[in-house]
């Protein structure tokens, strides 16, 4: 995809461009932006309150205190802002491609993929962005963790890494609109997986802890990356591998993706 | 006369969810998968906790609930609101509002043979296999005739609330934003994610005189025999509680409905 950078640089003005327009038309419905903003503030505080009655009946979690799950769980929503934020658009896709709509985007000289996750910015995930951030704070407070460059750069680079996973899995559930018709329910159960993310992955055992670590990765959006930061002294290797499996899995979702944009050309509707 | 014209739209409606089978295969195992993590994170819940019941609630009396309730909410679950602003868009209401019947009469209805088809498929096999594993928790006596009565104020009350939040879109243009305040809401304070034992005391009073527990808590209860409801006296209250919700909110939905209908702006179609 970027085979140089002047090829960079062209996919960057081209997104701000579109980007522009899309906030353009965005601010034209004041109230919907409004209402919708609330609403996602309100799950962010629906989501704690589950998790505040959670921990006043249990006090720890499979060997997690209070503190440390709630820095997982602010580490999540974190990880989850990038494809609330950027790749809201496919959630459209279904209708599109159904509709016949989605033809649009395979006559433009540029990539399909770019150009149709492009077109949406959803800005309310703002909101659940400075949710998570303050979660991650106030956790990182109180479990006394030293503040430095280094570590800083190490949670951005781990929380980017269980971002690539969380889209990746969004991309492949909502590829399968090219195959399966009434294919809206794949979407809507992997989303609703991400809220299993702020929990850590070892209370998983046999042949699941498989599933949910590679078929659907949840256990590497907050889990695997966060423990970099929580247990320094031994971090598992799978924590050290996430960067690389999370590119490869986002890499793969991307091709999937693209091969049911070539099923949708042959169609030709 | 009326009762075939109804039952006409039963038929259609289950001839278009079995259209899309692929779909509800996916649905299904979907399904499956999100009780397995429920399962795994109840599970981890109560090794922490070290002791066999917690709040009156035992690890197998959560997870049956839960069970229960998952299967209750995709057999209940209505798509009212995306409907209603798709076809404002579309400017399909109007059809929908020059047929010779109510437009929340056609609404219900219209949904009822896909409440059919999810019941066969989702709550019936649900709650057999949970017999089955169980040995008996779900007892077998009157509680079955009950629990059907109390199901069927239960779809009552959940489509007036639907129909609320729906008839709401007319004003605002903003659809995702206020379903999913609704649905954050019904969700948490029904005890769909969380059994209502152990919410917080001023909570748990709270919601309990709010409508969103008659739609998931009260069949529940009334099926497992939990609660007092194994006697008359016990039963009658609940049942009288969803009865008093169904009468009120079908009353203040169709008053609002009828006021806000004279509204309606279609641009074209």
């Amino acid at each position: 995809m970027t085979k140089n950078k002047r090829c960079l640089s062209f996919y960057a003005r081209i997104y701000r461009k579109i980007l522009i327009q899309d906030l353009k038309s965005k601010m034209s419905y004041r109230a919907d932006f409004i209402i919708s903003t609330f609403g996602m503030v309100l799950t962010n505080i629906a989501g704690f309150m589950t998790f505040y009655i959670l921990f006043r009946n249990f006090p720890s979690i499979n060997g997690w205190d209070y503190y440390h799950m709630l820095f997982l769980y602010g580490f999540s929503l974190t990880a989850l802002t990038p494809v609330q934020c950027l790749f809201d658009n496919n959630w459209n896709l279904r209708s599109m491609v159904y509709s016949g709509d989605f033809i649009k985007y395979c006559f433009r000289p540029i990539n399909v993929f770019f150009y149709f996750i492009s077109e949406v910015f959803d800005a309310k995930g703002l909101g659940q962005l400075a949710f998570g951030i303050g979660t991650l704070v106030y956790s990182w407070n109180r479990i006394g963790l030293p503040v430095t460059p280094l570590i800083i750069l190490k949670l951005v680079a781990c929380i980017l890494t269980g971002s690539l996973f969380m889209i990746a899995i969004m991309n492949f559930a909502a590829a399968t609109c090219f195959w399966i018709q009434g294919s809206g329910y794949v979407m809507v159960i992997m989303f609703r997986f991400k809220d299993y993310a702020k929990y850590p992955a070892s209370i998983f055992s046999g042949i699941f802890k498989a599933v949910f670590t590679f078929v659907i990765p949840i256990a590497f959006v907050a889990y695997y990356p966060s423990l970099v930061i929580l247990q320094p002294e031994n971090i598992p290797l799978l924590s050290l591998l996430s960067p690389l499996l999370g590119i490869l899995f986002f890499y793969l979702s991307y091709r999937f993706w693209m091969l049911g944009v070539r099923k949708y050309d042959f169609t030709g509707s | 006369m009326t009762i075939r014209r109804y039952l006409a739209l039963t038929r259609a409606g289950i001839m278009e969810s079995l259209q899309f089978r692929l779909g509800t295969f996916v649905t299904l195992l979907g399904n499956l998968l999100y009780i397995i993590l429920v399962y795994f994170l109840w599970k981890a819940i109560y090794a922490s906790a070290g002791t066999e019941s917690v709040n009156g609630m035992t690890f197998n009396d959560t997870m049956i609930y839960l069970i229960l309730a998952t299967a209750l909410f995709n057999f209940l679950e209505m798509f009212v609101v995306w409907d209603m602003s798709r076809s404002i868009q579309s400017g399909k209401i109007i059809l929908d509002l020059l047929k010779p019947m109510g437009f929340r009469g056609y609404t219900f209805w219209s949904y009822s043979g896909s409440h059919v088809i999810m019941f066969f498929l989702t709550f019936l096999p649900t709650s057999v296999v949970v017999f089955i594993i169980t040995k008996g928790a779900i007892p077998l006596g009157l509680n079955i005739i009950w629990f059907v009565i109390s199901t069927v104020l239960a779809l009552i009350v959940n489509f007036n609330i639907e129909m609320l939040v729906a008839t709401l879109c007319l004003y605002t243009e903003s659809t995702w934003g206020i379903n999913i305040v609704k649905e954050t809401i019904v969700l948490l304070l029904s005890g769909a994610s969380i059994p209502l034992a152990f919410f917080p005391e001023t909570l748990s009073k709270a919601v309990s005189f709010m409508p969103f527990r008659a739609v998931y808590d009260i069949p529940l209860n009334i099926l497992l025999q939990k609660n007092g409801t194994e006697c008359m006296s016990g039963l009658l209250p609940y049942l009288g509680f969803q009865a008093l919700w169904a009468v009120g909110l079908t009353v203040l939905s169709m008053v609002f409905w009828n006021i806000s209908v004279r509204k309606i702006t279609v641009n074209g179609g």
